[in-house]
């Protein structure tokens, strides 16, 4: 097979009379042929310089030699000569081993296509995919219906009355009891807050995201996001992490490495921690202002506009490096319900999995709290605040349930709602301050990783202030206005 | 490997049965993924990578997958391209096999390419690359035999 590499691409004369003395000189082995790894030289591929010139010692400033000759003696880039030689090769093997006949039935999907990506037909239909999709189905029959079965006809009837019965009756400790059942108990506040709220409005979430998906209306969905996202200083291209981050925020943070600049990376995963509400998080929100339209406008516009605000400051603050765009955009496809099913399946599982031990967690923890009066000071402690922003003592909890999962603190106020804890007013200002609400743990540990541990830090601090900021000026402006949502 | 979107993911599955996650999305795969496949009789590793349009590295995606290509010493490369797409992909295929990798170039996506009016003929595809050529339907699972086939007999033997 080696034999054949040399006649693959001929390169204009200038650039193979390099190739064959840079190949020569090279005695490094690198997992590459050599005529790829004198290429790749000529081209400025910094990794490979920083390794050719750590293997080839001294030998490197001949090869450096070699190619700034060349580059003077060429007339084009070298890395515009290359791709233009490669190409007329490629074409000349396309010519005959393919035949292109006119197309059949292709133009409706083509037809929809642009409907999707022009502003003027593209962002109606965006309203309609979020009312039907995440309003109506989510929020709707996942909240609605599923939710509301499971909570209180399932739990509050049936599973919490006959645990803390068969605890009371069989428990003798005081302590094991508020443990496992009670207020904060395992099952019936962990395992509720699990199986009862979360998993079925995720599921739902994951369901609608799947058939998105799967259809190829992200990608246009990003074409048609371009022209706002460059004002905020990204690309189209951060559009990908950002509809992820609807998914899980931490997934998305890894995902936003795929941005080409720091910079972008960096607004990225602010404009994740901060304005992106993760699926778990949008589920139990929706939930929350289900039958409340103006309450979701409100919200919804809140959310919007702490995004285009803070990805604009951003982009002021961060030097300049204009990023580029460039995505290729998948055909549209009639959605497989096979892989529809297993992907929400999957999803729900690897979901499931992973919260219902940190639920149980976090359970213990509270309850070890309760127990050593550390929650109460606690509660106590942020108590001010939630005041501050108008809310009662008690958001208090759900607040501290949100540093640890954010959508654990979405299923506490999930609960206060149902107890008739909030009026509208007080239901959007805790519904914003939540979604704005610092990072899960997993996001965060995450964005350390990707984006080190002082930028992270200062965006964790930034959040948590302009969260609580955002809520009390909200609070603020709704009581002035005297609305009642 | 192959260009973002191609269906790696999708074929990957088909070969391992180790799922992971499959979408109609640029750029899902962001990690490498690495699962088993019994190919003709013999275990073999299956790699799954982020998508990569060049040997030539931009992003941090690129950049991963390139790594593993220097550092691991894989015996085979199955790359996947959009048959749709073929004259762009081919551009990848030129560099890997001028690298001195030894390729399988797999055309998916070809009910797709079709229903656009392609026709590829693989065998003279095939014999302008030097390389074996496989057309594909991953999600169906069309060619997914021939593929199998034709991986166990280019794998090269160990040692």
């Amino acid at each position: 097979m080696s034999a054949s590499q040399a006649e693959v691409v001929t390169y204009p004369e200038p650039i193979e009379k390099a190739l064959a003395q840079i190949t020569t000189l090279l005695k490094g082995s690198y997992g590459l042929s050599p005529r790829t790894v004198a290429l790749l030289l000529l081209q400025d591929d910094p990794e490979m310089h920083d390794l050719v010139k750590e293997r080839e010692g001294s030998t490197y400033q001949t090869i450096a030699a070699i190619i700034d000759r060349t580059r003077e003696t060429l007339r084009e880039p070298v890395d515009e000569a290359v791709p233009v030689a490669r190409q007329q090769k490629i074409a000349a093997i396309a010519a005959a081993a393919v035949t292109e006949t006119a197309p059949a039935g292709a133009a409706l999907a083509d037809r929809i296509s642009r409907l999707m990506m022009n502003p003027w037909t593209g962002t109606p239909l965006l309203l309609l995919v979020l009312y039907f999709g995440l309003y109506k189905f989510v929020g709707g029959f996942g909240a609605g219906t599923v939710v509301d079965f499971l909570e209180s006809t399932v739990f509050d009837a049936h599973v919490n009355p006959w645990v803390n019965r068969l605890v009371d009756t069989y428990v003798p400790w005081a302590a094991i009891r508020e443990l496992l059942a009670h207020d904060y108990g395992i099952i019936t506040l962990g395992l509720r807050y699990a199986v009862a709220i979360v998993l079925p409005l995720v599921g739902a979430f994951f369901f609608v995201f799947a058939i998105i998906e799967d259809s190829g209306y992200l990608p246009r969905l990003a074409m048609l996001i371009d022209r706002v996202f460059k004002m905020i200083g990204l690309s189209g291209r951060a559009v990908i992490p950002m509809t992820l981050g609807f998914g899980c925020d931490t997934m998305a943070t890894l995902v936003s490495r795929i941005l080409e600049t720091r910079r972008e990376r960096i607004i990225a995963t602010l404009l994740l921690a901060l304005a992106i509400p993760c699926s778990a998080q949008l589920g139990v929100i929706l939930a929350l202002l289900a039958g409340r339209p103006a309450a979701v406008l409100v919200w919804a516009g809140v959310i919007a506009l702490v995004f285009l605000f803070v990805g604009w400051l951003a982009a002021q603050i961060l030097p300049d490096e204009r990023p580029t765009f460039y995505m290729e955009v998948p055909p549209l496809r009639l959605p497989r319900l096979t892989n529809v099913l297993i992907k929400t399946y999957t999803r729900m599982r690897m979901y499931f999995l992973e919260i219902l031990p940190l639920f149980v967690l976090a359970s213990v923890l509270i309850w070890l709290g309760e127990m050593t009066g550390l929650f109460a000071a606690l509660v106590q402690a942020v108590a001010p605040v939630v005041r501050a922003i108008g809310l009662p003592d008690q958001a208090a909890v759900a607040f501290l349930f949100g540093f640890f999962r954010r959508d654990y603190g979405a299923a506490g106020l999930y609960d206060l709602y149902t107890a008739g804890q909030f009026d509208g007013v007080q239901l959007v200002v805790a519904t914003v301050t939540l979604t704005l609400f610092v990072p899960c743990i997993a996001q965060f540990i995450v964005a350390i990783k990707e984006r080190g541990a002082r930028v992270a830090f200062g965006m964790f601090l930034f959040v948590l202030v302009f969260a609580f900021g955002t809520g009390y000026i909200l609070n603020a402006v709704l009581r002035l206005l005297g609305v009642s949502l | 490997m192959g260009s973002p979107n191609a269906g790696k993911s999708a074929l990957f599955h088909r070969l391992t049965g180790t799922y992971v996650t499959v979408s109609n999305y640029p750029g899902t795969t962001v990690e490498v993924s690495r699962g088993r496949a019994v190919i003709g009789g013999r275990e073999v590793e299956v790699i799954d990578t982020p998508g990569l349009y060049s040997l030539l590295a931009i992003t941090e995606e690129e950049k991963v997958t390139r790594r593993l290509l220097l550092e691991e010493g894989v015996d085979l490369i199955v790359h996947v391209v959009d048959a749709k797409n073929l004259e762009r992909s081919l551009h990848l295929t030129l560099q890997l096999i001028e690298a001195g990798m030894r390729v399988v170039l797999v055309l998916n996506m070809l009910d797709e390419a079709a229903r656009l009016g392609l026709t590829i003929d693989t065998a003279r595809l095939a014999r302008e690359l030097n390389i074996p050529v496989v057309g594909t339907v991953a999600t169906t699972g069309e060619g997914l035999d021939l593929l199998r086939q034709v991986i166990a007999e280019n794998v090269r033997v160990a040692g």
